[in-house]
């Protein structure tokens, strides 16, 4: 079951290569946060109301809840045209996030390690390398917002692939992370969409020395 | 052979039933069930017109792809019971059957010297070509999972017992369904009821086709459904026997054969740029099919 929730995590990062809607990839972290509570839910071998809680707290209401949520109000309040203006063609996205995978399974298949699950390692790296993909490949800040969260996707599955128990200052250090960048970057971006009509990363490249 | 008969069953209703079932979601009541087959016989009985710059080529090819379509017809099995030819490897032979086929449609839409097929005929290439791959790691990681290399022995030692082959079976059925799509050029592809040349795929190579000819071509569209059908319906029965194979067959057909029809009443045509990076997503997940096989059978973890 692990397994086929892992492989439909998959196939939603090919979807986010080929997304071409902002409001798309808001929903496919909205589901990979589902899709990781589900994960987290059945390797949970006894189940422990502090540690349910708290990992409820970081995938449904925090994951898929809240931000795509406040995702969504920045895009509104800035009025961020829905195309995600990538620096290269979707169908060039495609084919790298493909041999990323590929690669990923080639690199593990070389690791005798009997504590790595194997399966779990292939997925975090893949999605870690997919978001800094993301991040470089396309042109909105916003974007980058959402490359970062696919990262801490990636790092939350490896998380769970080093052991079978999540530990808990591990968790309270994700969610932290999170909470602090998309605060940061939802306020950065804010003051900038006050000011500039732009939130173009091509315009910053005009910032220099004469 | 009895996968055979099916099959020319299974087709006589088939594009009737994506076509009512159009119009039933559209609020219209729709033709008769085999309105189809009986445009096909009025087609039978004409003489085809042939213009004076085309060669030889653009008359033989309507018959050869016919041919290139019963021969991979003659290659599906059914559940226990083998097709007419069945010998090692002869997915490949299925595969590439059909591709002579494609090839003798594409050269006589180029011998036409009409630029409108030309473009027509690039096209077809092209998301074809894309979509072969998707095929051939889809069936190859279902011979490495089994071990056999010929479609009857595929499909009968096809056991599903884990969460992770029944997500493997959902998602070469949702391929299989796409390679359907794009070798018939329906819906996400390509439009089969648009008016403009510009915008069509398998339309504008058989804009100089007439009579006798384009019945063959428009039949062959419908053998290639029910063939895709039942390679389709081969992926649940395994084993079954024969009483409740038959009714799963038709059951089957008639699923996809809906599914199909909602899926063209509900969505549009892709942009024409945006086809080939989603015929490239069936190979990615052909892909992860391939590393679950490699998952079951323990070659890797």
């Amino acid at each position: 079951m692990i397994h086929v929730l892992l492989i439909t995590f998959l196939i939603t990062l090919f979807y986010m290569a080929i997304a071409n809607r902002m409001l798309t990839y808001i929903k496919i972290l909205a589901l990979q946060g589902v899709l990781l509570f589900v994960v987290v839910f059945i390797q949970l071998e006894k189940i422990n109301t502090l540690n349910l809680i708290l990992i409820l707290l970081e995938t449904i209401v925090f994951k898929s809840l809240a931000v795509p949520l406040f995702l969504k109000h920045v895009l509104k309040r800035n009025r961020i045209t829905r195309e995600a203006e990538p620096f290269l063609p979707n169908f060039i996205s495609l084919i790298i996030t493909t041999l990323i995978i590929v690669v990923t399974i080639l690199l593990s298949n070389s690791i005798n390690d009997f504590k790595l699950d194997k399966m779990f390692f292939v997925v975090a790296l893949s999605t870690i390398f997919t978001g800094l993909y993301i991040i470089v490949s396309r042109r909105k800040i916003i974007t980058h917002v959402m490359g970062y969260l696919v990262i801490e996707n990636g790092v939350f599955v490896l998380s769970l692939a080093v052991g079978n128990e999540m530990p808990m200052l591990v968790n309270l250090g994700i969610m932290l992370d999170i909470f602090a960048s998309v605060l940061i970057l939802g306020i950065f971006l804010n003051k900038i969409g006050d000011v500039f009509k732009d939130v173009d990363v091509n315009q910053l490249s005009n910032l220099k020395d004469y | 052979m009895l996968s055979f008969i099916l099959i020319l069953l299974a087709s006589l209703f088939f594009t009737g039933i994506i076509i009512r079932t159009k119009s039933i979601a559209s609020g219209r009541k729709g033709p008769d069930l085999f309105q189809p087959i009986k445009d096909v016989i009025r087609l039978f009985k004409k003489g085809a017109v042939y213009s004076e710059t085309c060669s030889f080529i653009f008359q033989i090819a309507p018959t050869i792809y016919f041919a290139s379509i019963i021969m991979a017809m003659l290659t599906v099995p059914f559940g226990q019971s083998k097709g007419f030819i069945s010998f090692n490897g002869d997915f490949i032979f299925f595969a590439y059957v059909l591709a002579l086929g494609k090839f003798f449609s594409i050269i006589s839409a180029m011998d036409t010297g009409s630029s409108f097929e030309g473009m027509g005929a690039s096209r077809e290439a092209l998301y074809s070509m894309f979509a072969e791959p998707a095929f051939f790691i889809l069936i190859g990681s279902l011979a490495l999972l089994t071990g056999h290399t010929s479609f009857q022995e595929i499909f009968s030692s096809l056991h599903l017992g884990s969460y992770i082959s029944y997500a493997l079976t959902t998602l070469a059925t949702f391929v299989l369904i796409m390679i359907a799509m794009i070798e018939n050029s329906r819906m996400p592809i390509d439009d089969p009821k648009t008016h403009l040349e510009l915008t069509m795929i398998h339309e504008v190579m058989i804009l100089d086709n007439s009579g006798f000819d384009l019945g063959l071509i428009i039949t062959a569209g419908y053998l290639k459904f029910a063939i895709y059908g039942a390679l389709i319906v081969n992926l649940f029965i395994g084993i079954v026997d024969y009483q409740f194979a038959i009714p799963i067959f038709f059951a089957i057909q008639f699923l996809v054969a809906i599914s199909i029809g909602l899926f063209e009443s509900f969505i549009a045509r892709f942009r024409m740029s945006h086809n080939a990076q989603f015929i490239v997503v069936l190979t990615s997940v052909s892909l992860l099919i391939f590393f679950g096989v490699l998952l079951i059978l323990g070659k890797f973890i």
